[in-house]
């Protein structure tokens, strides 16, 4: 295992109700590396994402982060070293119950800053997202557009090492895509952290990432830098990117990917 | 065999279901001596599941108060023993209509709340974002709820038993006569004080029932919104159940 990985998996397998999800998965992140885990739906993108933010426990198989296994700590560590940890979930995940700017500082405020402090770090941070003088709606008056980066501000706001991005791109219009996209390239070279992101979107691919892994069928299949994306050859991986029907990869009755004998 | 597969299945499912209390039941207790206590947020639940359960409750309180009055009337006009209305009112209430009638309005109100609260959370992933936010969603989100609600419960049923009496004491002075006096002593001289902790203790345990349940219906709720429902309408079902059977072990161990 490299030592100077941010964030190193090894033999990682996970099964639910007898079907394999994740089979074997081995995989090294790089410091400062920006990460992009593509696949199919249902390829067990977001089942590694849990695995490695631990909310779900592979069945065998080591995952460090900084060096470390979480798993193998009390929960009271694990929530400590959560604190270098940014997370944008696929739906924002905001919280119902507060308004935006405690939602943003909502870390700040369990770390103990002031209220009066952790309102001006919030008001900061959703100015750098593009949405000043928000800080007071509530989640529900917020469009999707806005749901994410006010979720990108509470990401940052505590300024983690490692941001991890589920699906960020999906069910947004294509400008707000672009400003979302822009938003992630901009806060990775600013704030020079680490990022594991999940999607679909070659777009994202081809402007964000500096590796690329493909999930197929519970495994790492290809993994390439991005300037060699259109010189992989590979028909799965070039079906994928191409985005078509006809190809090794077929689609069965219950949704599962499965590669045509 | 198909017979036998869905025997298997069905009984899977009951000890998955059976299961998820006592597995959060173990973390609630694991958790239960180390801070963060999040104590503003035990005394906003406390608001939710006592002051506005108060409407509901004590309108309950009332009625059957009443009602038991009407009812203890026709029994005891029979052979004259009238008098003895308050009595059975009284005791009626502190020992079991009051802790088992408001437990069940507080499972019906408090339970699907705390189920469908906690069962969207998960499904919107709020709660998987609370732990990448460096906080224990089962401190943050189960434990307030379960104090709460194992705390007001009994501050619930002794204000339904003073209402429910109340509202005997007026239907049997007004509509049927009895001497205001007379009531008044009867209802307090045949009580012990054990009738009135019997009935807080079973309180406080319905509270638990209600919070355990509710609790963990919603924190492992899976399925989307379909899940949520389910799983809230599982809360109630199963915390009315346990309510009621747990009155019944309770009581057999009091009274023994």
């Amino acid at each position: 295992m490299n030592p100077s990985t941010k964030i190193s998996l090894r033999g990682v397998h996970k099964s639910f109700k007898g079907r394999k999800v994740l089979d074997d998965i081995s995989l090294d992140i790089l410091p400062g590396e920006s990460h992009i885990v593509i696949g199919l739906s249902g390829a067990g993108k977001s089942v590694l994402l849990k695995c490695i933010l631990g909310l779900i426990k592979p069945d065998s198989g080591t995952i460090l982060i900084n060096g470390e296994n979480w798993f193998s700590l009390p929960i009271d560590e694990r929530l400590k070293r959560m604190a270098c940890v940014g997370v944008l979930f696929q739906g924002a995940a905001l919280f119902d119950s507060m308004p935006v700017w405690e939602n943003v500082a909502f870390v700040l405020r369990r770390q103990g800053m002031s209220k009066p402090e952790a309102r001006d770090r919030a008001d900061e941070m959703l100015d750098l997202v593009g949405l000043p003088g928000i800080g007071d709606k509530m989640p529900a008056e917020l469009s999707g557009g806005m749901k994410k980066r006010v979720g990108m501000a509470r990401t940052i706001c505590h300024k983690p090492e490692i941001i991890f991005y589920d699906e960020p791109l999906a069910g947004l219009d294509p400008v707000m895509s672009d400003v979302i996209t822009t938003l992630m390239k901009r806060l990775h070279e600013r704030m020079n952290v680490t990022s594991l992101t999940i999607a679909h979107s070659m777009k994202l691919v081809r402007e964000f990432s500096d590796r690329v892994s493909m999930l197929y069928e519970g495994r790492v299949y290809q993994q390439m830098s991005r300037d060699e994306i259109d010189q992989c050859q590979d028909p799965v991986f070039k079906q994928f990117i191409e985005g078509r029907a006809d190809g090794p990869i077929q689609l069965t009755d219950h949704g599962h990917d499965k590669e045509a004998t | 065999m198909l017979a036998l597969q869905a025997i298997g299945a069905a009984a899977q499912r009951l000890a998955y279901a059976v299961g998820l209390y006592p597995l959060m039941m173990s973390k609630v207790l694991g958790r239960l001596h180390k801070p963060p206590w999040f104590f503003s947020l035990i005394i906003r639940q406390c608001e939710m599941v006592g002051v506005q359960s108060l409407p509901v409750v004590l309108l309950t309180a009332v009625f059957t108060g009443m009602v038991l009055a009407l009812q203890s009337w026709v029994a005891f006009h029979r052979f004259g023993a009238e008098s003895m209305i308050a009595t059975v009112v009284s005791l009626s209430m502190l020992r079991e209509l009051g802790p088992v009638l408001v437990g069940l309005m507080v499972a019906g109100r408090v339970g699907a709340s705390f189920a469908a609260e906690l069962g969207t959370m998960r499904v919107s992933e709020q709660i998987d974002a609370l732990w990448t936010l460096s906080t224990d969603p089962v401190r943050y989100l189960v434990m307030p709820r379960i104090l709460a609600a194992t705390l007001m419960m009994p501050m619930l049923v002794m204000l339904a038993d003073a209402i429910g009496m109340a509202g005997g004491y007026f239907i049997s002075v007004h509509a049927l006569d009895q001497n205001p006096h007379t009531y008044m002593t009867h209802s307090y001289d045949y009580l012990e004080l054990m009738d009135l902790y019997s009935g807080l203790l079973k309180a406080m345990v319905f509270g638990a029932i209600i919070g355990l349940v509710s609790c963990a219906e919603g924190y492992y709720c899976e399925g989307g919104a379909a899940g949520v429902g389910k799983a809230t309408t599982r809360a109630v079902v199963v915390s009315a159940m346990s309510i009621l059977i747990a009155d019944y072990i309770l009581t057999a161990w009091i009274f023994k």
